[in-house]
């Protein structure tokens, strides 16, 4: 047997900087998005620098995991987000689900149910049962969960918004169905302070919302034993742009921001942090992520440790949910996402999350048709049940570079912790807009890097295929789903009694006004027959509905272009425009219906006016109306509707009539975001003059509305 | 809408569309276009001066726009007709602009009896204002009767504001009486109210602190329109609470003006500007549009090879080109 001698470092970067052809050691360092510097190589001297590299899995601060054995005893729950059309639809698709292989249930709600109106509200017209199912009362939610059982089968919830009236209807039918509420087991999202920041699905102003939050944990820490009432969702953040740091520190600082909410509000610590649970996205930084998740179970060990002292050791710990990344998948090249996802499931497998929803290929396109949800699903499985991987905990553990990429995130969050701390915590930080601007800065630079071709995504700026592929995706007919609800409400309107009815929302309303608990308030409600509209009306009257401003990053893409060819070509094209017509292209970027993603909207904003147009923004959740009333007083040459919801095809044609009653016929109108390729004949034809997908190249776009101009 | 007289009739019944068009007449940079907006501007000349024009003015956060948003509200019950425009908005690098004003008002923009209109900062010439003073009377023509005037609170702007309005608000945070010395005077003193914003809440009572000192600071400052001391007014924009008193407080400014005939000097001498400033304005316009002027300013700009001073070369120059047009 030969004997290698242990070789100095030394011999090693002297090798490298000739393979690399580098003067310096720096000169082979990469800077990530986070702004962490990696070097080539780690190796064990770096480990002097990591804080926790003995600790154990299931012991404080859980960086190898919250559990001693992990998936070695069980592995995670599959948990698919799913809903769409009516609740009938939905529930049967769930059983399917259930059937092969999918072991909790996460459901997904149209954004008229998370904005508090009714299917019959006009301002949701175009909304109703696209993004999700549609709930307009307790029978909605009964027939949600027919023949499924609610003591056995966990619900996960996406609401935040309206989680009252969506809470109190899931504790209703779950009585109906015969099960009490301390047998009901699942996750609340009920995470607000990150729809301020990113998501925009909110309903009342920031105190109120908070207080629906603390009212709601302190409901379930007495009632509900086995019941997640939060879930603080990173999740949203990654998506509208944010880096796996800020995703981390600012998903962290809410955690900390309920708890003490929930102090506030007469709790002890134990009594409700033990069932705080997480939800983190996880992206196609393969490594970053998997480090993120085994920082984000130190930092929040550490913080609640130092600010709260719980005496029950569950208290410190960070059990998450993890999804595979929405913003990481093309519609160009669709099948490429399987992959994308695959990696995904990979990392949040491998950072030891506690359930999982894989994406399916088809998502940038339309909702999950039945083979792509079917194939997003058996990713987990064929990850858990081929691999082998499930069988060591936390196998990563003790990488040199994935310990010390660790240690950095939890370095560098700190610090950001620490600066939202002294703002005063996460809901003053969130009003003064400092998350949200630091975010879009981010999904800024990420668009340009991607523009630039820096950052290569395969299919969409790099290896472009010209093969086509028409995929079938799920199309929903909200017209027919909105009848189909609309009679249901007239039904319980008929059928219920309206003086028990009105004395319920009475009393919610003063409990508004009181330190009584709201749930408790709103389950009497909903027992009573009440609307999910009417009980936020509710409280809509006593708290008003929350109006977000608009702040937007300047500058930022623009610079990352100083001196590029296209751009400067755009820049001439524009002064050109502004010489013929006496002013700049004037284009509106709008947001139509109920849905508030607007990191595409503010990403395109801030990217043409650097390039030079001028913008106008609308407000978020805008009517046909109210958009061509904005573009008729601005006198705009263009209006660029983003759309990611579907509520497009009712939408945009209805647009176009007005554009047209207004003789504004010579408004070019523009589309962008999620519009599946089977609506675009329709929009075509309704006058839409182009269309852009996700990963759509900016300064092609511009050029593109350019020559329209013309 | 192919005449001017057809936009100046549909102006003047307050049609919508008009009066967007004719804004964006008067704001283009192009030759021809200037002729038609100043044919239109002299034929509606009759029907403007008719509103109150209102600058508001305060530094970036202190809530300009949920102010107007709240009190744009409030005059719209009272049966106003509202528009607001903006005299600086942000601007890129590049010279495109963002424009939020609707983000951040979105009751006004969406409302019948209001009109919101942005201007793109960009690269007019003689600054914004200049187009503003047009825009306002477009707007009276078209039957606004309240027109608000929004400016960044900074610099040049302000006098600008002031000198197209007929009555100015400042907008100032609460705080502690270091604040007071943050805001610079010369502001202080264009101020015929000042407005403490974001009363409510954990601030309502420093709020109150500020304008106490806010009052006794103006209290040693010389009166802007005699017998007129800039009162001092709470408000917040969430809680809707200051709006009436705000209302009343600048009817009594408008009758004190009108009575003591202060408001027609001020419209008077704001004429007087107007004419003074577009007269430089327009000679400059031309002065960099005329290329046999251009031609000979190059030569002027060879002259400074020869070491010879910029100011004598700038009046020869001048000379130059004055005794030409006398002769000519």
């Amino acid at each position: 047997m030969t004997h290698f001698k242990h070789s100095p470092y030394q011999d090693w970067e002297s090798l490298a900087l000739k393979e690399r052809r580098k003067e310096a050691p720096d000169e082979m360092l990469h800077t990530t998005l986070e702004g962490i510097e990696l070097k080539p190589l780690y190796t064990a001297a770096d480990l002097a620098e990591i804080e926790y590299h003995e600790s154990l899995p299931g012991l404080a601060p859980f960086l190898r995991g919250p559990r001693a054995t992990m998936y070695t005893g069980r592995a995670w729950t599959v948990r698919q987000y799913a809903g769409f059309s009516t609740a009938k639809a939905s529930n049967e698709f769930y059983r399917k689900n259930i059937a092969a292989g999918q072991t909790g249930l996460s459901i997904a709600f149209d954004l008229a149910t998370h904005r508090g109106y009714d299917s019959d509200h006009p301002r949701v017209e175009g909304d109703v049962g696209k993004a999700g199912v549609a709930i307009d009362s307790v029978e909605d939610m009964k027939t949600l969960f027919d023949q499924i059982e609610l003591d056995k089968m966990s619900v996960s919830m996406t609401m935040n918004g309206a989680v009252l009236p969506v809470m109190a209807m899931f504790i209703v039918a779950a009585e109906e169905q015969g099960v009490k509420p301390e047998q009901l087991s699942g996750t609340l999202q009920n995470d607000i302070l990150k729809e301020f920041m990113v998501r925009n699905t909110y309903i009342y102003p920031p105190e109120p919302s908070m207080r629906i939050v603390s009212d709601i944990i302190s409901y379930t820490a007495t009632n509900m034993p086995k019941f997640n009432p939060i879930s603080i969702s990173g999740y949203h953040m990654q998506e509208a742009g944010a880096t796996c740091l800020q995703e981390l520190a600012f998903t962290i600082a809410d955690g900390i921001e309920y708890a003490r909410a929930a102090r506030n509000n007469g709790l002890d610590i134990d009594a409700f942090a033990p069932r705080l649970s997480f939800f983190f996205a996880i992206g196609m930084n393969f490594f970053m992520e998997i480090a993120k998740l085994r920082a984000a179970r130190v930092l929040w060990a550490e913080y609640i440790d130092k600010l709260f002292k719980p005496k029950n050791p569950k208290s410190l710990m960070l059990r998450t949910h993890c999804q595979t990344s929405g913003v990481s998948l093309t519609s160009k090249d669709p099948y490429n996402n399987v992959v994308r996802t695959t990696i995904e499931a990979m990392a949040a497998v491998l950072g030891g999350t506690q359930s999982l929803h894989t994406n399916s290929f088809d998502e940038a396109l339309a909702l999950p048709s039945e083979t792509s949800a079917r194939i997003a699903r058996n990713t987990q499985l064929i990850i858990r049940d081929e691999t082998e991987m499930t069988k060591v905990v936390d196998p990563l553990g003790g990488s040199y570079y994935i310990e010390s990429l660790t240690q950095s995130l939890i370095n560098e969050a700190r610090k950001i912790i620490d600066e939202v701390e002294e703002m005063g915590g996460m809901a003053q930080a969130v009003v003064s807009g400092m998350p949200k601007l630091k975010i879009e800065e981010s999904a800024t630079i990420r668009q340009a890097r991607i523009d630039k071709n820096e950052d290569v995504i395969v299919g969409v700026n790099k290896f472009q295929s010209d093969d086509e592929q028409q995929l079938d995706v799920r199309v929903i007919d909200n017209q027919q789903v909105r009848v189909g609800q609309l009679k249901q409400i007239d039904e319980i309107r008929s059928t219920r009694n309206a003086s028990v009815v009105n004395s319920a929302l009475k009393s919610l309303s003063a409990a508004a006004e009181s330190n009584s608990n709201l749930l408790e308030a709103a389950i009497v409600a909903a027992r009573a027959r009440a609307t999910l509209g009417e009980i936020s009306d509710a409280l809509e009257s006593v708290y008003g509905r929350h109006q977000a401003q608009n702040q937007s990053v300047g500058g930022v893409y623009g610079r990352a272009f100083e001196h590029n060819e296209q751009f400067m070509e755009l820049q001439s094209q524009i002064c050109e425009f502004e010489e013929e017509h006496g002013r700049r292209p004037r284009i509106l970027v709008a947001k139509l219906g109920q849905d508030g993603h607007d990191r595409g909207a503010n990403v395109i904003a801030t990217a043409l006016a650097d390039i030079g147009f001028d913008v106008d923004l609308s407000p978020l959740f805008q009517t046909p109306e109210e958009i061509v009333r904005q573009a008729l007083d601005n006198d705009v040459h263009i209006i660029g509707i983003s759309t990611q919801a579907g509520a497009h095809t009712q939408l945009v044609p209805e647009v176009m009539t007005l554009l047209k009653q207004q003789s504004m016929n010579d408004v070019v109108v523009i589309c962008g975001g999620v519009i599946p390729p089977q609506d675009h004949a329709a929009l075509y034809e309704a006058g839409v003059s182009e269309i852009f997908g996700p990963g759509t190249h900016i300064p092609d776009a511009a050029a593109n509305l350019l020559d329209h101009l013309k | 809408m192919s005449t001017k007289q057809e936009l100046a009739a549909k102006l003047l019944e307050g049609d919508r569309r008009a009066l967007s068009k004719a804004i964006t007449l008067v704001e283009s940079s192009h030759a021809q276009d200037r002729e038609t907006a100043l044919a239109l501007l002299d034929s509606i000349m009759p029907h403007t001066g008719k509103a109150r024009r209102i600058a508001i003015s305060g530094s970036p956060g202190v809530g300009k726009s949920t102010f107007i948003e709240a009190f744009g509200e409030y005059l719209i019950n009272a049966g106003k007709r509202v528009a607001v425009l903006s005299i600086d908005p942000s601007s890129s690098l590049t010279g495109g602009s963002i424009l939020g004003d609707k983000t951040r008002m979105p009751m006004l923009a969406n409302n019948p009896a209001a009109y919101v209109r942005p201007t793109p900062s960009g690269s007019m010439l003689g600054g914004v204002a200049r187009r503003t003073r047009e825009v306002i009377a477009l707007c009276e023509a078209a039957g606004y009767n309240t027109i608000l005037i929004e400016t960044v609170g900074v610099g040049q702007s302000e006098t600008e504001a002031a000198n197209m309005s007929d009555c100015y608000l400042l907008l100032l945070q609460p705080g502690s009486g270091d604040s007071l010395q943050g805001i610079k005077r010369g502001i202080m003193e264009l101020a015929d109210l000042i407005i403490v914003n974001k009363a409510d809440g954990v601030l309502l009572s420093s709020a109150q602190e500020s304008a106490t000192q806010y009052m006794r600071a103006l209290s040693l400052m010389q009166e802007r329109m005699p017998g007129w001391q800039c009162p001092v007014v709470l408000c917040s924009s969430t809680e809707k609470t200051g709006q009436s008193e705000t209302s009343a407080q600048i009817d009594a400014y408008f009758s004190h003006a009108q009575a003591s005939g202060a408001f027609t000097q001020k419209r008077l001498a704001q004429k007087l500007y107007w004419l003074e400033d577009e007269t430089i304005a327009d000679l400059v316009d031309r002065f960099k549009r005329d290329k046999s002027i251009q031609a000979r300013y190059a030569e002027a700009v060879k002259q400074l090879e020869s070491g010879r001073s910029p100011a004598r070369i700038a009046s020869e120059f001048v000379s130059l080109l004055l005794n030409n047009s006398q002769k000519s």
